[in-house]
């Protein structure tokens, strides 16, 4: 690859990664696989970036490629799925707010536990919609479906979440909103 | 749960985002390594598969025949005419010769002609024909048989060289020679080397050419230098109905 090409790559790389993790996060709900999957998509761009550097929407193609590489990862049947049934150590933080911290915590559950009982591709269409805040059009061009599929599939999703949610908040004491 | 809800609880699922350590140009190493390594595997892929089928087409595009391999101790002569290769006149000459002593010898069974290119091989010394050396006859080989007694063989040698026909009836009880219509001599000799009766009965025709033929009948079997008998299970007048059996193309 040429010197200017690659630094191209470089450039779009670093802007990116650290929003590729994000969403990888979401889809995931692990931090380290997140990691992998954002590094597994920018390698699959480098090998390709002579023919795409010069598409008009690099981050939308970044994001239908890791979009792609984590249903790939889950369709492996030999993926070992890391188990989290281990128990962390509580230790308190003093710098943190304690009215904001009830509400992180809140978020974190969403995601860790009802988003990933949300099946996979409309988890990927809640996340593309909502966290990414794309366009019903932009989802169907990142999920390569039609667009009255990405609007049925956030509609399943958003009632499946919803449920899973309201499930969580029952057990805790919280009254859904 | 309202879309802005799910909006924000996403927006704060990753307000505690790990530092991100990512450095482009690691990963570009890590992409030109793979790369590289792909191109390492396809290059042995494909070197193993020209290995492979070149080992099973090589054997197939090189010539067969021993007289047409380079380097062949055989001179090529222009002026000879193309003529079948050794090893195929050889075993013609062992067919016809097996059907000629069937017919000639009703009681023998089992015959059958073993002929090979170069000189005599003596079992069980050596298993397999040595290589062909100057010297050495055009092919050889023994004419199997089983009569009454037991399970023999006649020897049989044909060619230019190493045939020698200087002393053939040193030491021969009868010797005499037969002027064939073609030109050629067929000498015919019987030995008893010390016994009471023949021991070894030997034929030759000699060609105009040079070429020589001879069959020899033993009172052993000479393929296995085994199973002594008292006399040769053929005498000289069969042999020299073999030798000079018209079917049998010598030269």
């Amino acid at each position: 690859m040429r010197k200017a090409d690659e630094q191209g790559f470089r450039e779009f790389a670093a802007a990116n990664a650290a929003s590729l993790r994000r969403t990888a996060y979401l889809f995931c709900g692990d931090w380290h696989t997140a990691e992998d999957l954002m590094q597994s998509s920018l390698m699959k761009m480098y090998v390709a970036w002579k023919r795409i550097k010069d598409l008009d929407n690099l981050i939308a193609y970044a994001r239908k490629v890791l979009l792609r590489t984590w249903l790939d990862e889950k369709r492996r049947p030999w993926r070992r799925a890391e188990q989290r049934d281990g128990e962390l150590p509580d230790a308190a933080d003093a710098t943190v707010d304690p009215d904001t911290t009830s509400a992180k915590l809140w978020a974190r559950e969403l995601v860790h536990t009802a988003l990933l009982q949300v099946p996979p591709r409309q988890r990927a269409v809640l996340v593309l919609r909502y966290f990414e805040d794309l366009s019903v059009a932009e989802v169907a061009v990142a999920m390569g479906c039609t667009e009255g599929t990405v609007k049925s599939q956030t509609a399943r999703g958003l009632a499946t979440l919803r449920t899973i949610v309201e499930k969580l908040d029952n057990s805790s004491g919280r009254v859904a909103s | 749960m309202s879309e802005q809800e799910i909006r924000e609880g996403m927006l704060l699922a990753v307000w505690d985002e790990p530092p991100l350590d990512f450095d482009p140009d690691t990963l570009i190493r890590r992409v030109e390594q793979k790369k590289s390594r792909r191109r390492a595997l396809v290059a042995v892929g494909v070197a193993t598969a020209v290995i492979a089928v070149a080992s099973l087409a090589l054997p197939g595009l090189l010539p067969r025949d021993r007289d047409s391999q380079l380097g062949a101790d055989t001179p090529a002569s222009s002026s000879a005419p193309p003529s079948v290769s050794v090893e195929k006149k050889a075993q013609r000459a062992g067919d016809q010769l097996a059907a000629k002593l069937g017919v000639t010898m009703t009681n023998l069974t089992d015959i059958a002609g073993s002929f090979n290119p170069g000189r005599l091989t003596y079992p069980p010394f050596t298993t397999s024909t040595p290589a062909r050396a100057p010297g050495d006859p055009e092919f050889s080989g023994y004419l199997y048989l089983t009569d009454q007694i037991g399970p023999t063989s006649l020897r049989v040698e044909a060619g230019v060289k190493g045939l020698s026909t200087k002393d053939f009836c040193g030491g021969a009880t009868m010797c005499k020679d037969v002027q064939q219509k073609d030109g050629s001599v067929v000498t015919e000799a019987e030995f008893n080397e010390g016994t009471p009766e023949i021991a070894r009965a030997e034929v030759q025709r000699v060609f105009q050419s040079g070429y020589v033929v001879r069959i020899s009948s033993h009172n052993y079997n000479p393929a296995t230098s085994a199973g002594l008998r008292q006399t040769v299970p053929v005498r000289v007048g069969v042999l020299t109905e073999l030798v000079t059996d018209p079917a049998v193309a010598w030269q």
